[in-house]
């Protein structure tokens, strides 16, 4: 009873903000609102039992990823504050996509309605670490894929570098340049 | 209603009753100003703020060590006019600041404030977790919180439409995030050891093993860099840095808008603080005692505790019986006031020191109470829990207080670095040592056939 309330309060307060982030006019506020869609998805996860992963997203979404949405958002757009128009050409075939997506998850989830109960855990530290870790022969293997995304991630972040590196060497060569006059 | 039911009366006493704990970092606020005014002053061979004072009848102007100086202030940002720059996003603005000072109050859920409670009542054995919140996860939701905390800084930069505040919140945003990294990587060592994210069972673990600062000595000063560098003060404070920002992310904010930013800066200080204190320096339990000798001899422990205070009176005692003399040799003009005002510390630290001896010697003579082992815990009444309590609770906060010292002390005596040397030390060189630190601590784990 008192989970269900909890879950009321918490959907409402995810769909009101996922709605926020397509109408809101400046990208500024679609990005905060998002941030509140992830607190409280992450609350959600909280009550399906799973605090980890609830935590995780809001440790690695709400803190880390929005953070620097927020500044990509400000560094680009704060200092012209333009307001970007709400639907043009594209944005019909987004709004199409959306609800047909919406249709398919909310089908899936009326033929397959999952037990709302706080107090069964489904995504423990310990539940969580001894699936994805589990090593053995016959196991699920689910570690193969964990380093394979961790290289992924890693070889994402080193594309990123050279092409920063490639865009901004000739100015830090003229940067040093002029450093070595001066001394 | 079967939720009212599960507990006895009592356990829902207690259990409410440990949400007080959120206002701990608002109580910290009160004592670290004064600390850091008056640290300062004693860190340059100053006298600090110390001449506001409250007349009282007999004793003439009472001043508190400069305690009243606070209050002044407070009144002060109080009755200010708030507003908001012309342009700004009024919304943000006004939100800002409340940010950081909210998550103050959601992160002491997580802290243990005492070790388990257990006692008997009725015929049931009762037991309460240390916090308020007793998550497996507790570690990860106080760095969630933290992280969050951060939007307070960034959304003030952003909002209120200066350059010097934008450029703030952007170094915030930065530098939060590099920091964040080292700090989660350089504790992850000790987590490996204690195999647990929860905060009770990392206490526990270092009050069976060593402490975590024996264990752990170089993620320690990795981590008490980069949460110093998290809360954003000197020698890290870049974001507000006053010779090139004015006063960063809050240069607009005035009045208590601007005060909410501060006492948020202290609270945050007061939660690392007690974070510190309980990954590395054993929480709450006692130096060398373990909790089940602390409930076999209650009264001796409380009696040893009364007397531990009553020994800190005396040293207050001393330092004004000492003052006292200095001044009476001294040419001073107002120093018969001085002297009038002395008279209150002295009386009320007398009455002090002997209330407290006296609590002793009663304690140690007739508190004894009885005890029962049950599967190896100590379970005992609900007064010798609660005094257990206590006495791990005042251990936490004398750990904490005194990293609270250190943080006031590192700022007074570095100077600033600059924005690239921050992003330099963060990124390559405690970032590699705390990972070069974890490798090693699960290397010689496995080794030595822990989990």
């Amino acid at each position: 009873m008192l989970a269900l309330i909890y879950f009321i309060i918490l959907a409402v307060v995810a769909v009101g903000a996922a709605l926020c982030v397509f109408l809101s006019k400046h990208p500024l506020y679609g990005g905060l609102s998002l941030v509140l869609t992830m607190l409280s998805l992450a609350g959600i996860y909280g009550l399906l039992g799973s605090p980890f992963i609830g935590v995780v997203q809001i440790m690695v979404y709400a803190g880390a990823i929005m953070m620097l949405l927020v500044f990509v958002i400000s560094v680009l757009n704060a200092a012209k504050d333009n307001k970007t128009p709400m639907f043009d050409g594209v944005s019909l075939f987004v709004i199409i996509g959306v609800l047909a997506l919406a249709g398919l998850v909310g089908f899936a989830l009326v033929l397959s309605p999952m037990g709302f109960d706080a107090s069964t855990l489904r995504g423990s530290v310990e539940m969580t670490s001894s699936n994805l870790f589990n090593t053995a022969q016959d196991g699920p293997g689910y570690f193969v894929l964990f380093e394979v995304l961790g290289l992924l991630l890693l070889s994402s972040m080193g594309a990123a570098v050279l092409m920063a590196k490639k865009r901004l060497g000739s100015e830090i060569v003229e940067d040093n340049s002029d450093n070595k006059e001066e001394k | 209603m079967d939720i009212i039911e599960s507990k006895t009366w009592v356990e829902w006493v207690i259990t409410i009753a440990k949400f007080g704990f959120c206002f701990v970092p608002v109580l910290y606020i009160l004592l670290l100003i004064p600390m850091e005014r008056r640290g300062a002053g004693f860190m340059q061979d100053r006298q600090g703020p110390n001449r506001s004072y409250i007349k009282v009848p007999f004793f003439g102007k009472v001043r508190l060590f400069g305690y009243v100086q606070n209050m002044c202030d407070g009144t002060k940002l109080f009755f200010k006019e708030m507003f908001a720059p012309k342009g700004s996003k009024k919304f943000l603005y006004y939100v800002a600041p409340a940010i950081p000072f909210a998550i103050v109050f959601l992160s002491p859920c997580v802290i243990p404030w005492f070790g388990p409670m257990v006692f008997e009542w009725g015929d049931k054995v009762v037991r309460i977790a240390g916090p308020i919140l007793d998550s497996e996860v507790g570690i990860l939701l106080l760095f969630g919180f933290s992280s969050l905390s951060a939007y307070g800084a960034v959304l003030a930069g952003l909002s209120s439409r200066s350059k010097y505040s934008y450029l703030g919140s952007l170094r915030t945003t930065a530098m939060t995030i590099s920091y964040e990294v080292c700090q989660g990587l350089s504790m992850m060592g000790l987590l490996v050891l204690a195999g647990s994210f929860s905060l009770t069972d990392i206490v526990s673990w270092q009050e069976h093993h060593v402490w975590g600062i024996v264990a752990q000595p170089v993620a320690f000063f990795c981590f008490l860099i980069a949460t110093i560098a998290e809360t954003g003060r000197a020698p890290f404070d870049v974001a507000e840095g006053e010779p090139e920002l004015v006063a960063g992310y809050h240069t607009e904010y005035g009045a208590m808008q601007f005060g909410l930013f501060y006492m948020g800066e202290y609270s945050h200080i007061c939660i690392s603080s007690l974070l510190v204190a309980t990954l590395f320096l054993g929480g709450y339990s006692v130096p060398f005692v373990t909790t089940e000798t602390i409930q076999t001899h209650m009264g001796g422990s409380l009696a040893i505790l009364c007397w531990v205070l009553a020994f800190f009176a005396l040293a207050f005692l001393h330092m004004i019986y000492r003052y006292s003399r200095k001044l009476r040799a001294s040419a001073q003009a107002n120093k018969m006031e001085i002297l009038q005002e002395y008279k209150l510390y002295k009386g009320v630290a007398w009455i002090a020191t002997l209330v407290l001896i006296g609590a002793g010697v009663a304690s140690w003579l007739y508190y004894n109470p009885e005890y029962s082992m049950v599967n190896g815990v100590v379970v005992n009444s609900l007064g010798a829990a609660l005094g257990t309590a206590l006495i791990h609770l005042l251990v936490l906060l004398v750990k904490s207080v005194f990293f609270c010292w250190v943080w006031i002390w590192v700022r007074w005596t570095l100077p600033r670095f600059r924005y690239d040397h921050i992003m330099h030390l963060g990124w390559k060189i405690i970032l590699n040592i705390a990972i070069l630190n974890l490798v090693v601590t699960a290397v010689v784990a496995k080794l030595m056939g822990g989990n």
